[in-house]
């Protein structure tokens, strides 16, 4: 008797839902918006290039105007925030990197998603939260709640050409960075023939920080932050062991790479100057576009000694708490129609990475986009949420972290001074700026979606 | 002719006048005191009003912290590597810009080859009209180790290819050699209208006396210059100490910290890290400096000729 009274309870409990979905369409949700002009902030990357494309699609759903800010992003965190202190109700979509929940969230610039999903005339059934990668919806959530929906979402992955690897006997890719080491780049490195190995992307700045910091902190044991015992960790031995592996591939790499960021390095590697690049997910549609042709090889980055640590990084879409309402609902319906799992097969097909399980787990989709299989591996098995930690007074950490980075790279400081003088740096900052208690941890939100 | 009573009569003592004539003038300059209260000391007593506060944006409201920031930025190597930066700029390009702009400022007064001083003029013209961005994204690819022209000009003549902006001391000199190629012209357009300001009678006469231009120069010409030498000097300090444009896109400082000046770390404080208030404090510092060199040059070098 209880479970036939438990199949009845499902299966109104279903009806109900397939009723409802039924029942709810953008355009009657949006119908109270029509006209409604809102404004939403992207970066000049792939993905923000076919969201602009496909928008024209949701305007003429909703007769709501869609403006898009773009910003190069290094200035995003600056325009938004300025944009929230002065009040002046310039952006509707908030894009959040993924470091950056924690600076909305705590002063309440952005609005908790359960504002918006538990109105029934604007939350669309078919959201499907539990279809986007669990990493993902940890890295947007601050006190149990969550405030983005996951775009352009990146994974750290190996490109390698497959050319340049068998020429010099090489069947596939390293798979682990001493493998990459001591193996690969002895025999791929030429430099009378301006021939290298590897590149590291290691301006100063994020990228310093994030791709060229962070890459050999994880694998090695690292870790930026002791949650527990509150204090800064990058000089621990684990630390000083990943940096020092670091410094030691430099002769493998092209002079002045510390200089190099991003663009650089993907147009030595497009160049075939260089055989291997760990680079994120994002620069498929650039590489596979590029002279490499059917060279081009992707793999999940090396496993370091204490484990698989990718490089993990990329955005969500919030709603901004300071426009009226009618904003808000508007911006809501436009960031859940751009991340829903409909838009995100058109979206891969024009050169976004979304974190949608259903689109980037898809057989289909994966044999036409061969950096979906090792993004997707890479996010179920082998990165954190705080690659980079999550600290309100996270801008300046990181530049700390990158000035102290770049001069051990370019050698003006040892490795164990240079991490001494970045922990020293850290732990006086952290005081000073009460930042203690403005610390999000998205390893512990991970359980929540588990 | 006698004089009469009313000739006799005191002058009229002018009438005091009334408080509307007296406010008068004061109404035809009150929109440009206002104009220059508004875009000159407001942002300055702003600035120095949020130097004294503890704020990092978006973490809670400014509070009152006297003088932390100060203290902070005495104490602070990175704003002592890049005020030190700014100093070694400074005293390298300087001299070099009045020697190269003094020299051009010459050959645009000399009464020979017309056809090359007007193309001289032209030419001199280009470096400023070109935006500092575009100038720095130039440098880019002409000092590309690989790709740029400047070690491809090296290479012809046997000199094996340098990492311009690779290195730190390199990159430097990067910097310090676009400083001068950009600044040179205008140093030597204020130069030359310096040079305008020479008597003609007296310059004339001194060309009758001495064939050789050392002797003219130094006793003739070289007096009249000091004014403009001296503002040169003065505009120069000023624009190399808030370049920014151009340092910034060639790498925006880097490699490291190796081109990053003053106004780029105070950029990278203020708009990187957040914290206005340090920023804040930084930059009422370097206001300072620029108007006690404004005040040692024209200490030193400033004199007119009667």
């Amino acid at each position: 008797m209880k479970s036939f009274t438990l199949a009845v309870a499902t299966a109104a409990a279903l009806y109900a839902g397939v009723n409802q979905a039924h029942a709810w369409s953008l355009s009657e949700a949006a119908a109270p918006y029509k006209g409604t002009s809102i404004t939403v902030v992207g970066l000049d990357r792939p993905s923000y290039k076919i969201a602009q494309k496909l928008t024209p699609e949701f305007e003429k759903e909703t007769g709501i105007k869609v403006t898009w800010n773009i910003f190069p992003y290094e200035d995003t965190l600056k325009e938004e925030t300025l944009n929230f202190i002065s009040n002046s109700q310039q952006f509707d979509a908030i894009l959040s990197d993924v470091v950056w929940p924690v600076n909305f969230a705590d002063p309440d610039w952005v609005l908790p998603l359960s504002h918006f999903t538990g109105d029934a005339k604007l939350a669309d059934p078919n959201l499907d939260l539990k279809d986007f990668f669990p990493v993902w919806l940890a890295s947007f959530t601050v006190n149990n709640k969550l405030y983005g929906l996951p775009f352009d979402s990146y994974a750290g992955l190996l490109y390698y050409n497959k050319s340049m690897l068998k020429a010099a006997g090489f069947d596939g890719p390293p798979t682990t960075w001493d493998e990459l080491a001591h193996t690969y780049l002895p025999k791929l490195t030429d430099k009378s023939k301006r021939v290298y190995g590897y590149a590291l992307q290691s301006a100063r700045g994020e990228t310093q920080t994030a791709d060229a910091f962070a890459r050999f902190l994880w694998p090695w044991g690292g870790k930026f932050i002791d949650y527990s015992n509150k204090t800064v960790a990058v000089n621990s031995p684990d630390a000083v062991d990943g940096i020092t592996f670091r410094e030691g591939l430099l002769k493998y790499m092209p002079d002045g790479i510390v200089s190099d960021d991003h663009s650089q390095v993907v147009e030595m590697f497009a160049q075939k100057q260089v055989a291997m690049i760990t680079e994120w997910s994002a620069f498929y549609p650039t590489l596979s576009s590029s002279n490499l042709g059917s060279d081009l090889g992707i793999a999940p980055e090396p496993k370091g000694p204490k484990g698989a640590y990718s490089a993990f990084g990329g955005f969500a879409y919030m709603v901004s708490s300071q426009v009226n309402k009618k904003h808000q609902n508007a911006a809501y319906l436009f960031i859940q129609w751009l991340t829903s799992r409909e838009m995100a097969k058109p979206l891969i097909e024009g050169g976004a990475v979304v974190a949608r399980q259903s689109a980037d787990e898809d057989p289909s989709v994966q044999a036409k986009f061969p950096n979906l299989a090792p993004m997707v591996k890479t996010w179920e098995t082998s990165t954190v949420p705080d690659w980079r930690p999550q600290l309100e007074c996270y801008p300046r950490f990181s530049d700390i972290v990158s000035d102290w980075g770049s001069r051990i790279e370019l050698g003006q400081v040892g490795v164990k001074p240079g991490l001494d003088s970045m922990e020293k740096d850290l732990t006086a900052y952290m005081k000073s700026s009460n930042c203690w208690g403005k610390i999000n941890n998205p390893e512990a939100a991970m359980l929540l979606y588990k | 002719m006698t004089d009469t009573a009313q000739d006799r009569a005191p002058p009229m003592a002018a009438a005091p006048p009334s408080w509307k004539e007296k406010l008068e003038p004061w109404f035809f300059i009150l929109p440009s005191v206002v104009l220059l209260l508004a875009i000159g000391l407001y942002p300055v007593i702003y600035t120095f009003i949020a130097s004294l506060q503890a704020w990092v944006m978006g973490m809670g409201p400014p509070s009152f912290s006297g003088l932390d920031n100060y203290i902070h930025a005495f104490g602070s190597s990175d704003f002592g590597h890049s005020v030190g930066r700014t100093l070694i700029l400074i005293l390298v390009t300087l001299p070099i810009e009045l020697i190269l702009g003094m020299m051009i400022a010459l050959a645009l007064d000399s009464t020979n080859f017309a056809i090359l001083r007007r193309l001289l003029q032209i030419c001199l013209v280009i470096p400023i009209a070109i935006t500092p961005s575009v100038v720095g994204l130039l440098t880019q690819l002409m000092f590309n180790e690989q790709l740029g022209i400047i070690n491809q000009l090296l290479h012809l003549v046997g000199i094996p290819a340098i990492d311009w902006l690779g290195r730190p001391t390199a990159a430097f000199i990067t910097v310090m050699i676009v400083q001068i190629w950009e600044w040179t012209p205008f140093v030597a357009l204020v130069l030359s209208a310096a040079l305008s300001t020479v008597p003609k009678d007296i310059d004339e006469a001194a060309m009758l006396e001495t064939e050789r231009w050392w002797p003219r120069f130094r006793d003739v010409q070289l007096p009249f210059m000091w004014p403009g030498i001296t503002a040169a000097l003065v505009f120069q300090t000023a624009f190399t100490i808030k370049e920014f444009d151009m340092i910034y896109s060639i790498e925006k400082g880097g490699p490291g910290t190796s081109t990053e000046t003053s106004v780029m770390q105070i950029e990278r404080m203020a708009f990187r890290g957040f914290d206005v208030g340090l920023a804040s404090a930084e930059s009422i510092l370097m206001l300072v400096l620029s108007i006690v060199l404004a005040r040692i040059y024209i200490r030193v070098f400033y004199r007119e000729m009667d």
